[in-house]
């Protein structure tokens, strides 16, 4: 074929496909490697949760059931107590300003260590599970027993932005903008969107993600800790495994779970962040992707486009 | 995606001549053409199209959405119309897209063939983003796929009341249609699914009968309900996608079968083409003529 020939080709290709499908379709094939399934990161723990990953790709996790400590992951798979006498833990996120914030379920806080270790209170009296922390500040953490979402703005001020939209608000992320807050549902069947207005309060929920349900349980898709990668794919931990959704909202499918155990948590983590890692009953497992995770706590970009 | 890319079929050449054989016959097969009808014509007075924004949903909150609304040329909007609502409506209006329904409703009224109609081009929302750099959240899927009663409502609550402010509507089931192509396919049949009592026509093109949002599910539904008072036509490409949703040839024949099998007024038209609106809008007229064939029977 000579090079005139193909460039004719090229011509009628894009001529056609100028009018072909214009929302993306994400399989899972997009994001799983053949042959590289679930490996065991750390175990003989109670209940894992709380899985974050550092700018080095760390990763770092709690165990609400019976952790005494915030664990460390590092890069050579080294497991370590990153901070002792921390129990009852039950969401991790960095913050940009360096420190590590943390949901304590068991004492109903919600803390920060600084790089040293030292702990401080941020709220008391609260009941969190989970919590995302944008690049500007904010703390959003959900409170699952009294259905609401709440902040504490950088001067430290709490306030609801929610009450009463999930059922069972438990996990909590953010997508590559930081523009838009997801938030899923224990208790139902959708993953909900908030838009995040200029003032740091959540506008027009909406339920954006309908949640794979268990055969046995036709209401309850249990979803819980949740993720982004840089293409702006959602993933949540379900009953039936960990689904992932396409930016647009759209199901693209469920990623088997390692065990037969409650799958609470995920993130990516490892080098160059490639590595999906999950909580998932008394283990820690990862599996290599095709995808990369998002650090919150960097400054905000768009979500990218898929390679052509 | 089923469909290459073309920056794909460029390099390197090894690759390109591969991408070219898988897209070739492709492109051959989806060569559909708009007619003479979608051409103006000496004598034909034109109709007014008229955009607007309606930002103030309530069904939807937040979003924002572009729409557009065609009157016929010397109409009386004092009399009630027929209409016709088009998803993705922008693609619709177009006068240079594959469809350019303003032209066709211009020729075709004028000979009499469909009824003086009223067309809603509306667009999918969007929920704008609050800060600049951000993207918003795309709302097209969440209304289009999802099988609930919400976007016809939207339609039936919101957008229709406010046009039929400026044009007295038609409140006939059979004088109200509503047309779309891929999701907003299978939107116009959720519409009439679920308020037949309000719309009655439905033309797909290329419909995403699949499993985006449990669409798939159709064919079962419409087996084992009563009947529905509905007229729907289905356009379908032999090459049209076949990816993590589902098979959309074949959930469009499983909608003809059992469209067939609980004896709907219908039509399928299957072509060569793949995911594009090129076949749809070639054979758009013509589709008019079947929807509106007894339309001087109806009493707007």
């Amino acid at each position: 074929m000579t090079m005139k020939t193909l460039s004719f080709a090229y011509f009628l290709s894009a001529a056609f496909l100028a009018t072909a499908s214009r929302a993306q379709d994400m399989p899972l094939s997009q994001i799983l490697i053949d042959g590289e399934g679930w490996e065991v990161v750390s175990e003989g723990h109670g209940f894992t949760d709380g899985l974050c990953p550092d700018a080095e790709g760390n990763l770092y996790f709690s165990d609400v059931k019976s952790g005494t400590a915030i664990y460390k992951v590092d890069l050579a798979g080294k497991v370590t107590e990153f901070i002792k006498d921390a129990a009852g833990i039950s969401g991790l996120k960095w913050g940009a300003d360096g420190r590590l914030y943390a949901c304590v379920a068991r004492g109903r806080m919600v803390v920060a260590f600084d790089k040293d270790g030292k702990m401080t209170e941020l709220a008391r009296e609260v009941q969190p599970n989970d919590l995302a922390v944008t690049h500007d500040g904010n703390v959003y953490f959900t409170m699952t027993g009294t259905k609401e979402i709440r902040r504490i703005d950088p001067k430290g001020v709490m306030t609801v932005v929610n009450a009463g939209t999930v059922g069972k608000p438990n996990g909590i992320t953010l997508s590559p903008d930081q523009g838009t807050l997801a938030v899923s549902d224990y208790g139902g069947k959708y993953v909900w969107a908030f838009r995040i207005e200029a003032d740091g309060t959540l506008a027009h929920p909406e339920g954006y993600m309908t949640m794979r349900i268990p055969a046995a349980d036709p209401e309850v898709a249990k979803g819980d800790g949740m993720t982004v990668d840089t293409h702006g794919r959602w993933y949540v931990t379900t009953a039936v495994g960990l689904q992932m959704f396409d930016p647009t909202g759209r199901m693209g499918g469920v990623i088997l779970k390692p065990q037969e155990a409650n799958l609470v948590s995920c993130c990516f983590a490892g080098p160059n962040l490639e590595y999906l890692h999950v909580a998932c009953g008394d283990k820690i497992y990862r599996r290599k992707t095709k995808t990369r995770g998002v650090l919150t706590f960097q400054p905000p970009r768009p979500a990218e486009a898929m390679p052509k | 995606m089923a469909i290459m890319r073309p920056s794909t079929c460029l390099t390197p050449f090894f690759v390109a001549c591969t991408a070219w054989l898988a897209v070739w016959p492709l492109a051959a097969q989806d060569d559909y053409q708009p007619g003479p009808d979608a051409q103006p014509k000496e004598g034909v007075p034109k109709g007014t199209v008229t955009q607007a924004k309606w930002t103030t949903s309530r069904i939807f909150p937040g979003t924002e959405r572009d729409y557009w609304v065609y009157v016929p040329a010397g109409h009386d909007s004092s009399k009630p119309a027929c209409v016709m609502v088009f998803f993705d409506g922008g693609g619709f209006v177009n006068e240079k897209g594959a469809f350019r329904v303003p032209t066709v409703f211009d020729n075709l009224i004028q000979a009499g063939e469909i009824p003086p109609t009223i067309g809603i081009f509306v667009n999918p929302g969007v929920v704008p983003p609050a800060k600049a750099g951000q993207e918003g959240r795309k709302n097209r899927s969440f209304e289009y796929d999802t099988l609930s009663d919400q976007n016809p409502r939207f339609l039936i609550e919101e957008l229709l009341p406010e046009v039929a402010k400026t044009h007295r509507l038609s409140d006939n089931p059979d004088c109200r249609a509503v047309c779309g192509n891929s999701s907003g396919g299978i939107a116009a049949f959720t519409v009439a699914w679920e308020r037949p009592d309000v719309f009655r026509k439905v033309v797909s093109h290329i419909g995403s009968f699949t499993n985006i949002r449990g669409g798939h599910v159709y064919p079962a539904l419409i087996r084992k309900t009563e009947p529905k008072p509905l007229r729907v036509f289905l356009q379908e490409g032999e090459n049209d996608l076949d990816n993590l949703h589902g098979n959309w040839p074949l959930a469009n024949r499983q909608m003809e079968a059992a469209l067939k099998f609980a004896k709907y007024d219908h039509k399928v038209v299957f072509g060569t083409g793949g995911h594009s609106g090129k076949h749809g809008g070639a054979i758009f007229p013509d589709t008019l003529r079947w929807l509106w064939r007894d339309w001087k029977t109806l009493k707007p």
